[in-house]
């Protein structure tokens, strides 16, 4: 710690703080426009000068001077004023004055300096710029005639998004910020250079002209997207979301959002929302009203008794998760899942199984101090990119050693020092199981207080490094290093994500991470973790409230396996497009078809409600009251923003509603009581109160979750899958699930399928960009327009799930990895 | 004291001759108003469009929120008030959206004959501003 004095105060400090970070502290605003709290001081504006004793002559920028024993800092003085007021009539000199028609308007760094310094005046003469705004992308518009030249978008966009879209290019007067050969911008879209602009030369293009910041009114909430629990800041003018606002005040995101969080939101402004209760009557869906639609879905359940099953979308508050599984109770059935299909059994039974809990076992921001850090699948920053850039960060900033259990060559590769341990698709369990290997034949091991080694040992026979990378492809040596550096960090991180395109070997992957996890001594120890990390906004809510099969109930899949067979009396879908995101497409459509019953509840009219017999209109997360779980265990709350559409009512109060039918008893009495009623059944959820979470969330279980037992569990190896070509499916970066489609946001950058070929391959079938092609494999043909990319290995092929049209799901049965021919 | 009062009822008296009145025939004798009289609101054209750039100062300004506002984008990519909207019978001819008005293009008139028959005649469109 450092003592000084700034404006007479006297203060301690931590070593690392700077004057500006000191003066913070103790109360003192300093004006700043290029500082930013996650970025690396840059020094770049010198509004921020300040007079040091002990370095008399000259002003010192305070946002890049460290503090140190003794100092005495002099924040105002006459000087000072007038150093800063120089300094904001220099900025002015080219800065086109178009306040009346920027955005920016009202919350524009260098307008309220402006004004606070009372420049009304410039002494100073100059060219304003006429340089044309960058608009070839739909969703960022740069007008670099009012950029300041802080440098903020250069630094967020290298240091903590790890893109590098911006640089600052020629010298002088004549500097701009430039994209790569000044073409504009062509990125992936995160938009977090718009969060961190002062001025207004960088804004939303969605947003534009749209409001006046001081018009909106700001609600809080958490992004309804994926399992990451981003704070995002509804900026809602009369009744509709216009914008997603910057807030790094609260959540665990530091203000950081990607493509899906910042423009993905126009979804729920939707027209094709559903707004009235859907009844089948003769063949046709008909507009209902809520009485007869809730006492026909009454009656369909009380006829189907324990032959009804109960399928949740993992977008569900916890609060209606709750009322779900009372639901499944009253109406008798223990056929209960969540969508996770089987994909999250790594989870509840692998790692449950392993360390006898069923979560990630630290928390997001630990990672960023972490030495070595081991991504399984490198998918990771695609499912989960705010979390990608906390690894982004503990990489360029920290040193982390990153480490890649990937299939292909994606965004982590990229960073640097990253090795990619790139095997054959579907592999990815043989590689975890090799480093395993390499840490017990090397007595690396922590092994005390560690069950089933033994086992392990014997199961683990036939992953010799040199047996592994024969199999997989990965080289011999590279493993070795890799469990050498694992074993040697005393922080370290596993993180492997989950969701309904990797289903495959999602229990022995679990297995597989917590196995090495316990080898390297990450479970309970501090700054370490392994992450297990859901896809959707609530995952960890639905594994944590036990919206998993009952006793003798069934899952997911032997529900559609059940129901295809006929044996499924009634099927209640609710916020999941099976018919999109599920594996096997026949299967599931041969389920909905054969079932008598099927109730469907959702915003929209998806493919599946279209097949339903009663669809019930039902609400966005920006229109809901409750808690989402993050996958790092966070509770945090979800708040109301807009109204609900039409006659639609919230999850809650439709699953209410039913049980009130079935049961007679009143069950919904606001998100506050049932979230003290989950805490009576989920003991981690009683240690809060649903008003006592706090602006950063409340993380159950703690920082560290500590293990109740370290068990190795033995896990086989992959099979590999042959031919020449194989195709992964997995997440696309701009999309979540299948509602990000409906978002103009995504949709505006990947609007329909495609299948990722790697240079080489396309360079053998002779395939350009835009290409149709022809995909077959599993017995089925599918059509789908072809994009090169470097990120794919020789004779892989990739293709996202989220498009209905594509039918990716016909083909992809919820293997590693479909062997495919491709013709032209 | 009776010179005092003389001069007094002069005054009074001079005020009775013809010339001296400031009571006009209204209406058929209108008085010209002055230059900073607070009348009917005025939207300023420029060749092609309105001077307007839908910056939302006057809404945000006007004290009995009378003011709508829509802002919109037109071919030339240049922001233009979509829909602009004075409910006159909420107006209470402050002035304050002239002030506030970066650009100039607001102004008030010195028209104050606002009487109508309808409530909807009140509400002065942008077509109607403009004129």
């Amino acid at each position: 710690m450092v003592n000084l004095t700034i404006d007479g105060k006297q203060i301690t400090v931590s070593r690392t703080a700077t004057i500006y970070e000191a003066a913070l502290e103790a109360g003192i605003n300093i004006p700043v426009l290029c500082y930013a709290k996650k970025l690396l001081p840059f020094g770049a504006c010198r509004i921020c000068l300040v007079q040091v004793e002990q370095m008399k002559g000259r002003l010192i920028p305070s946002c890049t001077t460290p503090v140190s024993e003794g100092m005495v800092v002099t924040t105002m003085s006459d000087e000072i004023l007038k150093v800063r007021k120089t300094v904001l009539e220099f900025l002015l000199v080219n800065h086109v004055i178009e306040c009346p028609v920027c955005d920016k308007g009202g919350e524009c760094d260098l307008q309220e300096l402006t004004y606070a310094h009372e420049v009304v005046t410039n002494r100073f003469q100059g060219e304003k710029f006429n340089l044309e705004t960058d608009e070839v992308n739909p969703l960022i518009e740069r007008n670099m005639n009012r950029c300041v030249l802080c440098g903020r978008c250069v630094r967020v966009c290298d240091e903590v998004v790890g893109y590098g879209s911006y640089s600052f290019i020629n010298r002088g007067f004549e500097t701009k910020i430039a994209t790569a050969f000044d073409r504009g911008l062509n990125c992936e879209f995160c938009g977090q250079c718009v969060s961190m602009c002062p001025v207004g030369a960088i804004l939303p293009r969605p947003f534009k002209f749209k409001a006046r910041p001081w018009q909106l009114k700001e609600v809080d909430t958490v992004c309804g997207y994926c399992g990451n629990g981003c704070t995002v800041s509804l900026g809602v003018l009369d009744k509709k979301i216009e914008t997603i606002r910057f807030n790094d005040k609260i959540g665990v995101n530091d203000g950081n959002l990607c493509i899906r969080g910042r423009f993905g939101y126009s979804y729920v402004n939707s027209e094709e929302r559903l707004t009235t209760p859907l009844v089948r009557k003769n063949g046709q869906l008909v507009e209902a009203s809520w009485d007869e639609a809730l006492q026909v879905v009454a009656d369909g359940f009380k006829q189907a008794q324990a032959s009804l099953g109960i399928l949740s979308g993992a977008r569900l508050t916890n609060e209606e998760l709750f009322l779900l599984k009372n639901l499944a109770k009253v109406a008798g059935t223990a056929n209960l899942d969540h969508s996770g299909g089987e994909c999250y059994k790594g989870v509840t039974e692998g790692l449950a199984g392993s360390l006898g809990i069923a979560a990630s076992t630290g928390t997001f921001p630990q990672v960023e101090e972490c030495e070595a850090i081991l991504a399984i699948r490198s998918d990771f920053y695609e499912t989960h990119p705010v979390f990608g850039m906390v690894v982004n960060q503990a990489v360029k900033r920290n040193e982390a050693q990153l480490w890649l259990v990937a299939d292909k060559r994606g965004k982590f590769a990229k960073l640097p020092g990253a090795q990619n341990l790139l095997h054959r698709p579907g592999m990815e369990l043989d590689v975890l199981n090799g480093l395993a290997r390499v840490l017990l034949d090397e007595g690396l091991a922590q092994t005390e207080g560690v069950e089933g080694l033994a086992e392990l040992k014997q199961a683990l026979a036939e992953f010799g490094a040199d047996q592994v990378a024969t199999r997989t492809g990965v080289d011999a040596e590279t493993l070795r290093v890799a469990a050498r550096q694992l074993a040697a960090a005393k922080k370290s991180a596993i993180l492997l994500a989950y969701g309904l395109p990797y289903t495959a070997y999602s229990r022995e992957l679990g297995i597989a991470a917590a196995n090495l996890a316990i080898l390297v001594g990450i479970p309970g120890r501090a700054g370490s973790g392994l992450y297990l990390c859901g896809e959707k906004a609530n995952s960890q809510g639905a594994i944590d409230l036990g919206i998993v099969p009952q006793t003798g109930g069934l899952g997911a899949q032997a529900m559609l396996d059940a129901a295809a067979n006929g044996k499924l009396n009634a099927l209640y879908v609710v916020g999941e497009d099976l018919l999109i995101s599920y594996p096997d497409r026949g299967k599931v459509e041969k389920a909905l078809e054969k079932v008598p019953f099927l109730v469907v509840q959702d915003i929209f009219l998806s493919s599946t409600a279209a097949k339903a017999h009663v669809v019930l209109p039902a609400a966005s997360f920006a229109e809901k009251d409750g808690t989402f779980t993050n996958a790092e265990r966070r509770i945090q709350r979800v708040r109301p923003g807009i109204p609900l559409p039409g006659q639609a009512k919230t999850d809650g109060t439709i699953i209410a509603a039913l049980i009130e039918k079935l049961s007679g008893n009143l069950a919904f009495t606001g998100p506050a009581a049932i979230f003290a009623e989950i805490g009576r059944s989920v003991p981690a959820y009683a240690t809060v109160s649903f008003n006592g979470i706090g602006p950063q969330g409340f993380v159950w279980g703690g920082e560290i979750l500590t293990p109740s037992r370290r068990r190795l569990q033995p896990v086989g190896g992959a099979v590999p899958v042959e031919g020449t070509f194989q195709l992964l499916t997995g997440s696309a970066l701009y999309h979540s699930g299948t509602v990000s489609t409906r978002a103009k946001g995504p949709q505006a950058v990947v609007a329909e399928a495609y299948v990722e070929f790697g240079r080489e391959d396309a360079k053998a079938l002779q395939l350009k960009d835009g290409d149709l092609v022809k995909v077959t494999g599993n017995g089925v043909e599918l059509r789908l327009k072809a994009k090169v990319d470097n990120r794919l290995p020789k004779g892989v092929l990739f293709a996202p799930y989220h498009f209905a049209a594509a039918g990716i799901n016909r083909l992809y049965k919820g293997e590693a990895a479909v062997s495919v021919t491709v013709s032209k | 004291m009776f010179t005092a009062i003389a001069k007094g009822l002069g005054i009074t008296f001079k005020h009775m001759l013809p010339g001296h009145s400031t009571t006009v025939q209204y209406p058929t004798v209108k008085l010209k108003m002055s230059a900073r009289f607070r009348g009917l609101h005025r939207l300023v054209p420029t060749q092609d469009r309105e001077k307007c750039v839908a910056c939302y100062l006057c809404p945000t300004v006007c004290p009995a929120k009378c003011i709508t506002v829509e802002a919109a984008e037109n071919d030339k990519g240049e922001k233009y008030p979509r829909i602009y909207k004075i409910d006159l019978l909420r107006c209470i001819f402050c002035g304050y959206c002239v002030e506030a008005c970066p650009v100039e293009a607001l102004e008030m008139t010195d028209a104050y004959e606002l009487a109508n028959y309808r409530r909807e005649d009140f509400e002065f469109t942008k077509e109607r501003l403009l004129k």
